[in-house]
């Protein structure tokens, strides 16, 4: 393992690599920072850049680093702001912004930052030991166990994700319908084609991806206008001081254990840790009337656990082949591209790819920490760039990279297609998170319900039966059960 | 489809089909009970500036091909700029002459794309 790590820096230390590490690094402070760019829409972005970057392992460091570059920018919006610079950060307003209308952004936005590198290193140093003895423990998952974990994984996704379940559920169908598009990997039927030649590859990820997210996000922010306004221009003390760093402490170690454990789950990631964590912060304060007026710890708490379930949601990627949220369905879909396939086979046969990954997340928080304390200020003038210049070059952007990947203006239209569906997906409460994960997971569900069906010979007992799939089987039954009883007690708490 | 014994390449497709009609019909049955709050959907010709995205877009694929990738890039990012939002006119030009030069760095020279040019044969 050590040996491995070894490597692993001896890869991320190469000039290509620390390059790469930082343009993702910078790029995921940006988007964090600019409201209505999340790191998923960039990460898809970039997609048609992975057919070009050269190695596997500079592009996957560069689109880690701007996952989770973001969950560090993301802060700073939310704090000055008063609106979410990404989702993750959405707890992190509440008082946050209170701080800051109190003159207090600098110690506000410092604790933050430092908050999120501790937790970032935790998160990376449980990737690093959890992840290995994972993989070996994997190896042993036949058919109905990979079919149990795609399933809990997209459940949790939808159950956890969106405001509404229902929706969430439909998109994941959808997804799933999606995916099966083109040739039928066991039989080599061709399904959902009517007929266009183009289709029968299957409906093309990055295409899909840029659109309902590159597309989609900018056509649903261009009916709002987004104002920034900042509350104070001069950014001090950002150095906390001892009062404040010893009322942020536990909650930074606690909401890196909860971040750490929340994303490793599958469906699991940095936006519910971050909920989670100010939660528990609330709960287990001596003063929870502070919280909404401005406690430091709900800065804190909020903004480390995002970090940690960042660097943790890499663990279900890299050691099972399950990607958790969207950002790392895209991550996913990068390495696809690049021919390693994710799963419990990629640190023994890219032992490269990952140990370099990992070993530039270390690097990657490290230039985090010194882009967001000292730099902070210069960050904070992005906000000035008005939306309505960024829109139209976001689309350009999409539009010559969807072309550069097969060099025909055919994908221009399906992306725009894409992206008008996105639209009214968002206009009527449909997150597309769940279905680019649904679309994603659905080779993988459909190869293993298939295969294990044909090797119970029809019983669908397997996937009880044996005792690693029947454990999550019944977690999978037991967790419905009880968001159904919670659903249907719902109606009664109200009438009182 | 084949049969749950032996599951052809119609089985999870038709199974995910009577998924969506059971949800769908939850998401009706939900509406008509008003359990879904709705307000306009487009409140104040909230649709115009998203359909001349989608315009611009379609502008875009169509030129693309015929004028070349240099002007149709400087032509969309003025008319964008210039109809969706309200910017001073020295902004805007020096932005997309900008982004343009930007761009065609990135793409043509840096990832060697090969756009297409229209014109322009260099």
């Amino acid at each position: 393992m050590f040996q491995g790590l070894a490597n692993g820096f001896g890869i991320a230390f190469s000039l290509t690599n620390l390059t790469f590490a930082l343009v993702g690094t910078l790029l995921g402070t940006i988007v964090g920072i600019l409201p209505g760019l999340g790191p998923a829409a960039t990460i898809s972005l970039l997609l048609p850049l992975s057919f070009k970057i050269g190695s596997p392992v500079t592009s996957i460091i560069m689109m880690a680093g701007i996952f989770y570059g973001a969950m560090y920018g993301g802060s700073t919006t939310s704090i000055l702001v008063n609106i979410p610079g990404e989702a993750a950060s959405v707890v992190t307003c509440i008082d946050g912004y209170q701080m800051a209308l109190k003159g207090r952004a600098g110690p506000a936005l410092g604790i933050a930052a430092i908050g999120s590198f501790i937790a970032g290193t935790i998160g990376i140093i449980g990737l690093t030991f959890v992840a290995p003895p994972l993989a070996e423990f994997a190896l042993k998952f036949g058919p109905p166990e990979y079919f149990a974990l795609t399933l809990l994984g997209l459940l949790m996704a939808t159950l956890l994700g969106g405001s509404s379940i229902v929706k969430g559920l439909i998109m994941v169908v959808l997804g799933l319908l999606l995916g099966s598009v083109g040739l039928d990997p066991i039989s080599g039927a061709i399904r959902f084609t009517w007929g266009f030649f183009m289709l029968q590859e299957g409906v093309d990820f990055v295409t899909l991806a840029m659109g309902m997210f590159g597309i989609g996000e900018i056509l649903i922010n261009l009916e709002k206008e987004l104002t920034t306004e900042l509350v104070t221009r001069k950014i001090t003390h950002l150095w906390p001081t001892l009062k404040d760093w010893a009322e942020s402490k536990w909650a930074i170690l606690r909401g890196s254990f909860i971040g750490f454990f929340i994303g490793i789950l599958p469906g699991g990631g940095a936006v519910i840790s971050s909920l989670v964590s100010y939660a528990v912060e609330k709960k287990f304060s001596k003063h929870p009337e502070e919280f909404g007026k401005g406690a430091i710890r709900g800065v804190a708490g909020p903004e480390s656990a995002n970090n940690s379930a960042a660097s943790a949601s890499f663990i279900p990627l890299l050691t099972l082949g399950i990607p958790g949220n969207a950002s790392i369905a895209m991550i996913f879909a990068a390495l696809l591209i690049q021919g390693v396939q994710p799963g419990p086979f990629l640190i023994t046969e890219h032992p490269d790819v990952f140990w370099g990954v990992v070993a530039s997340m270390y690097v990657g928080n490290v230039m985090l920490l010194i882009l967001n304390l000292p730099m902070v200020g210069m960050w904070v003038q992005l906000l000035r760039v008005p939306y309505a210049i960024l829109a139209p070059i976001i689309v350009l952007f999409c539009c010559i990279g969807v072309y550069s990947i097969r060099n025909t203006v055919f994908d221009i239209w399906v992306m725009g297609i894409f992206g008008v569906i996105g639209y009214f997906f968002r206009k009527v409460g449909m997150e597309p998170g769940p279905l680019i994960l649904a679309f994603v997971l659905g080779p993988i569900l459909e190869r293993s319900l298939r295969q294990a069906l044909l090797i119970s010979a029809g019983s669908p007992f397997i996937f009880f039966s044996r005792p690693i799939s029947g454990a999550l089987m019944g977690f999978l039954i037991l967790y419905i059960l009880v968001q159904i009883v919670i659903t249907l007690r719902k109606p009664r708490v109200g009438e009182n | 489809m084949g049969r749950v014994k032996h599951p052809g390449p119609g089985f999870l497709p038709f199974g995910l089909a009577i998924c969506l009609i059971i949800l769908s019909l939850v998401l009706i049955i939900k509406s008509w009970k008003g359990d879904v709050s709705l307000g306009p959907f487009w409140p104040q010709r909230s649709w115009l500036r998203p359909l001349l995205g989608v315009a611009f877009l379609i502008f875009f694929a169509l030129v693309v091909q015929w004028v070349g990738f240099l002007i149709t890039t400087f032509v969309f990012l003025i008319i964008w700029m210039g109809v969706i939002e309200r910017i001073r006119w020295r902004t805007i030009v020096s932005i997309s002459v900008g982004t343009t030069v930007a761009l065609y760095l990135i793409f043509r020279l840096f990832l060697e794309v090969p756009l297409p040019m229209g014109f322009f044969k260099w």
